[in-house]
């Protein structure tokens, strides 16, 4: 259990929530700083990679070290991200004691995902608009909003089950490239590359590429190259997954047309 | 060349689905409308330089330059992490169809199609990489423009 009274603990609790919401690192080491510096912390130092915080300083000339990690494959959470930030600008105007300060980090802590039905839509409006920007005709949007439906669903459901990163991209984009073939062959649809492209672009890992440019371009190599894996990674799952479905299908003597 | 109407239906298009992807990535609501004029003109950009270079990878370079700043400038403005808007406005420029075509070409076994694709997608990368670092590089008060100075 952390000490209520104290900035240090505080600054790493701060940093934990920004960094497994999808932060990128010199934010986290930036707020941890600040506000170490709002409490006047004597000294302090803190360590970020992309999973895990290592931080240590002085409080009333007693030196602490905390080291705290976190787990990887938690969802992004940018609303957090956000709840943080304006948090940490309060603190840096004294608006805040430290108790009041762990108060309000357990409550963005606990900030809630958007309800699972929301989500659910938003990602077949996703993949429907995706389609048509990708050169879809209005009948393919259709037809990827309902894939992109059956995506996110799945996706969802592994997360529930605990199912390994690498596994959920992989059999997502198979059902994406399977549910795009599929009603393509029932006569729905114009084009089906286009279909599938709108429906695997919920799992294509912009979130990794942008963390992982911002971080190298920050100096931190570490971490920038964790992220930069983790994004070939994904793109290669997806690969995987659409490229199975279209040999197995193209085995059976199923045509997989001819993309543009 | 694409026509007005052409280009207000992508600019919609586009609108909706960079907000979709603030939903799925729990950008708070306030911010919605702002993540989604990000990647909207950030394709349209893309969408005119395609057309008149008729190169993806210049026509990413110059989508990703225009949408980073945009993100700077409402992050300031918002006053709200860059992240917010740069995340979801980056999406509709991230090469997800290269990805499936890359896959595809290798699976029908168009070896020369599958590398030229797989080293398209690259290329993109690389130009959205160039974009994003350009612009982070530029001094915070350009992005001021106006605004009082305790934003940060």
């Amino acid at each position: 259990m952390e000490n209520e009274n104290s900035p240090l603990e505080l600054a790493v609790l701060a940093g934990r929530i920004l960094l497994s919401n999808g932060a990128e690192i010199f934010r986290v080491q930036e707020t941890m700083e600040r506000i170490a510096a709002s409490y006047h912390m004597e000294t302090f130092h803190v360590y970020a990679i992309s999973n895990g915080i290592f931080a240590c300083g002085t409080e009333n000339g007693v030196a602490h070290t905390a080291e705290i990690r976190h787990v990887p494959l938690a969802p992004v959470h940018l609303g957090r991200v956000a709840a943080v930030n304006q948090l940490s600008r309060e603190i840096a105007q004294g608006k805040h004691t430290v108790p009041e300060a762990f108060a309000q980090l357990r409550k963005i802590e606990s900030l809630p995902f958007t309800a699972n039905w929301f989500q659910v839509l938003a990602s077949g409006v996703g993949s429907g608009c995706f389609c048509y920007l990708f050169g879809g005709s209005p009948f393919d949007c259709v037809v990827a909003f309902f894939s992109g439906l059956m995506v996110c669903l799945f996706v969802l459901l592994a997360g529930k089950k605990h199912l390994s990163k690498i596994m959920t991209n992989i059999l997502a984009s198979s059902i994406a490239a399977f549910c795009g073939l599929f009603l393509f062959r029932m006569g729905l649809g114009h084009n089906m590359d286009r279909i599938i492209i709108g429906s695997i672009i919920q799992l294509v890992p912009g979130v990794p590429l942008t963390n992982s440019i911002r971080d190298f371009f920050n100096g931190d190599y570490i971490s920038g190259t964790i992220r930069l894996i983790d994004t070939l990674l994904i793109a290669a799952c997806i690969a995987i997954g659409v490229g199975c479905v279209l040999k197995i299908a193209s085995m059976m003597g199923i045509a997989v047309g001819v993309p543009v | 060349m694409i026509s007005v109407f052409d280009a207000l239906v992508q600019l919609v298009v586009a609108f909706f689905a960079t907000v979709s992807f603030a939903v799925l990535f729990q950008v708070p609501k306030n911010q919605y409308l702002w993540s989604g004029i990000t990647g909207s003109l950030g394709w349209l950009c893309y969408l005119l330089v395609n057309q008149g270079y008729g190169s993806v990878v210049i026509a990413s370079f110059a989508a990703t330059l225009i949408l980073t700043a945009l993100s700077r400038f409402f992050a300031v403005w918002r006053r709200t992490p860059i992240t917010i808007f740069l995340i979801c406005g980056i999406f509709p420029l991230v090469p997800g169809a290269g990805i499936y075509y890359t896959a595809y070409y290798f699976i029908v076994g168009d070896n020369a199609m599958a590398a030229a694709k797989g080293t398209e997608t690259l290329k993109i990368a690389v130009a959205i990489t160039l974009g994003i670092v350009l612009i982070l590089s530029l001094p915070q008060k350009i992005f001021r423009l106006g605004l009082s100075k305790d934003r940060f």
